[in-house]
């Protein structure tokens, strides 16, 4: 290996672009546990639902794949709302385990749901992305546009909680519900719309994964437990946290994997995610409203 | 006549009665034989092949059941188990099986990181158990199993087969000797993978070829590129690959994107055992792929096989394109179909008839004397198990697999030469996106 290991260059940039796929994921759980305090434990599988809605409207109706994709974002956005309306309203003032025990048995709910329609089987849209080569180096398109796509993502629910009115409200209740509600703010729609935005973005990551993976019933386990530990990790509620979180954890199995290998960049990674959680329960970046 | 008299004759003549009613139906329960069959039906095993063995199982079963059952009077019932594509559900579903549904015989397994447990545990408890599918050698290395036995190559011989193969070719095809062929060996870190991998570099070895990379992973990874980008930087020949579904379809697709080139690709059974989804997923990218696994029984020339075991693989593709409207039978379909036939023909028959019904211990004498030469399967291979005392006691001696080559969305057979039925091609030829320029 030289002074200039260009291998290595090459893993580091990968490295960023797979942290855009987990950045994207996070965003919605985040979110969604920063104004309501419910951890979505089945949110891999509501971007699984989002995955099969594109599959199913692009290769078996046909569907052009941008409006597949847009039906995803609206779709799964449909889904939070009835996730929160049905499943997390009426266990709201209930002790946090009912939630997560309910939203734990969503999770099977799901996956033998997805079984029962479309079997078991791998299913993918079979798109060949294009290949961008510069030089010897090789940028997986998907990723590049999982990438720009998490940052656009990121900057467009800044805005929104930022600039528009409902944004606002939903910042205020994050930061205190009690408070909000006595004020008189109707929690319940605010809850309602956070629920729908953070199930439009679970769409978003959807769309994003359904061009690199192939969608199926327990897709949820190689996406779900690293999600809700960069989430973790970043600090729960924490948008920014939980976004810089994931190129950190990105970064550590693409360069573990790199100069070790690929099982022990894993074993790495969890460790770290211990030692964080022991020096820093509240997270690498400290939760704030 | 007392009423006493009339109550002792009306007792009598109830329970003759009941004795008459009842006779049919005890003797009928006598004749069915309970298998408890266990397959991952869900999770991301089954569509790596457990689901194509299952109905395989199933068709060897009812078409058992069609003659009038073994030997034409017992009746095969078949009790399904699903075990997720987890170990600790599979060893939960061959508890409920024996316990609950109190089988007679416990066939079946995937997975080989739920064989492996399993194994030991049924041995123990001294039941029956007919492992399909799995082929981990580590199931039976050194263990000395008594109740435990399986039909099914063992992972030794797929590792070393693809390296005889490339041994055979690499100068011939390639002007590239054995000892100057790199070769990388990436794989699954379960049992299946690391039985594979560690035969593929005893068997590289054995050749004197290099081995540039060699790494194991998660087959639940989300990202595979930095092992990608390493075999870009070792530049292999050849690559040695084995693992199960989304881990598969995960690094051609990352392997794709990011420039891997190499001259050959050999896959080992599982998920490079599915053609059609390997096809539906990359097109024509998957040709010239290979793929080393037991034969897909279709494959073989029914002339150099015992008569009229061609018009039984002929049956089992009629009724597995039927079930499941598929243009191409995988060859877990063959293992699930074939090894079950042979138990319900051979090995139970001989139970009842040498050593006096179907319990744990009739069956294992049973299948100790089993003797099928070559050419006596559907998939080519005969049985001899090894037996008690020797280091695979248990493991069909006689198993072997082939190399088969994927060309046009058709499957071939490569290696061993003798039944070869294409001239394989390597190095990829350079329409191939993975082809080395």
């Amino acid at each position: 290996m030289g002074i200039f290991d260009f291998y290595l260059l090459e893993t580091i940039i990968n490295g960023v672009l797979f942290g855009g796929v987990l950045a994207l994921l996070a965003l919605g759980l985040n979110l969604v546990f920063g104004v309501i305090d419910v951890i979505w434990i089945a949110y891999a599988e509501i971007v699984m639902v989002g995955m099969y809605i594109i599959y199913y409207l692009n290769v078996v109706l046909g569907w052009p794949l941008v409006f597949a994709a847009l039906a995803s974002i609206l779709g799964v956005g449909v889904v939070g709302l009835l996730v929160h309306a049905l499943i997390i309203s009426p266990l709201l003032d209930t002790p946090p385990i009912n939630q997560l025990l309910a939203t734990g048995g969503l999770l099977f709910f799901l996956q033998s749901f997805a079984t029962l329609i479309f079997g078991a089987e791998f299913r993918n849209l079979g798109l060949s992305m294009p290949i961008l080569q510069f030089f010897e180096l090789y940028i997986s398109f998907s990723r590049l546009l999982a990438f720009g796509t998490a940052l656009v993502g990121m900057i467009a629910l800044y805005l929104f909680l930022t600039r528009t009115y409902i944004g606002t409200a939903i910042r205020a209740v994050a930061q205190d519900r009690e408070i909000m509600s006595l004020m008189g703010v109707n929690t319940r729609k605010v809850y309602l719309i956070t629920s729908a935005v953070g199930g439009g973005m679970a769409g978003l990551a959807a769309i994003l994964l359904v061009l690199q993976q192939d969608v199926h019933p327990f897709i949820g386990y190689t996406f779900g437990p690293i999600t809700f530990m960069i989430c973790v990790m970043g600090g729960l509620g924490n948008l920014l946290g939980g976004f810089l979180a994931a190129f950190i954890m990105s970064q550590i199995i693409s360069i573990g994997s790199f100069y070790v290998s690929t099982e022990l960049a894993y074993v790495i990674a969890f460790i770290l995610f211990i030692a964080v959680m022991f020096i820093r329960p509240e997270g690498l970046f400290q939760r704030r409203a | 006549m007392t009423k006493l008299e009339r109550f002792a004759q009306w007792s009598v003549f109830v329970l003759v009665a009941a004795l008459v009613t009842m006779a049919p139906l005890t003797a009928s329960a006598a004749k069915k034989i309970r298998i408890g069959i266990i397959y991952d039906l869900t999770g991301p095993l089954a569509a790596a092949g457990a689901v194509p063995a299952s109905i395989g199982t199933q068709i060897a079963i009812d078409m058992v059941n069609e003659k009038g059952g073994v030997m034409g009077k017992y009746m095969v019932e078949s009790v399904k188990g699903d075990a997720q594509s987890k170990p600790d559900i599979a060893i939960n579903e061959a508890e409920r099986l024996i316990n609950s549904e109190k089988v007679d015989i416990l066939a079946g397994i995937y997975s080989s990181a739920q064989a492996v447990p399993l194994s030991g545990k049924l041995d123990a408890l001294k039941q029956f158990f007919w492992i399909n599918v799995a082929i981990s050698s580590a199931v039976f290395k050194d263990k000395n199993l008594k109740y435990v036995f399986r039909p099914q190559v063992h992972s030794d011989q797929f590792g070393q087969t693809s390296t005889d193969f490339l041994a055979e070719y690499s100068q011939k095809k390639m002007g590239i000797k054995p000892s100057q062929l790199k070769v990388a060996i990436i794989h699954e870190d379960g049992p299946y993978g690391v039985g594979v991998a560690s035969a593929n570099k005893t068997g590289a070895e054995k050749h004197g070829m290099k081995i540039v990379h060699e790494e194991g992973y998660s087959l639940t990874a989300p990202d595979l590129s930095a092992m990608v980008i390493k075999l870009k930087r070792a530049r292999p020949d050849v690559i040695l690959h084995t693992g199960y579904n989304p881990d598969i379809t995960l690094f051609l697709r990352q392997a794709r994107e990011l420039g891997l080139r190499f001259k050959v690709l050999i896959g080992h059974g599982a998920g490079y055992g599915q053609i059609d989804k390997l096809v539906a997923t990359f097109g024509k990218d998957v040709d010239y792929i290979y793929n080393v696994d037991p034969v897909a029984a279709q494959l073989l020339d029914p002339k150099t096989l015992k008569p009229g075991v061609g018009a039984l693989t002929k049956e089992m593709v009629r009724r597995y394109k039927k079930i499941t409207g598929a243009q191409e039978v995988p060859p877990h379909t063959s293992m699930g179909f074939n090894h079950t036939w042979i138990l319900l023909n051979n090995v139970v028959p001989t139970a009842i008839k040498k050593y006096g019904g179907w319990d744990s211990e009739s069956l294992r004498k049973a299948a100790l004397d089993l003797d099928i030469p070559v050419g006596g399967t559907i998939q080519g291979y005969g049985i001899k198990f090894a037996p008690p005392g020797h280091r695979m006691a248990g493991q069909n001696l006689r198993a072997s697999p082939v190399a088969m080559q994927y060309v046009g969305g058709k499957t071939y057979i490569a290696y061993p030469t003798a039944i070869q039925t294409i001239d394989p091609v390597l190095p990829l030829p350079s329409t191939s996106p993975y082809a080395a320029r």
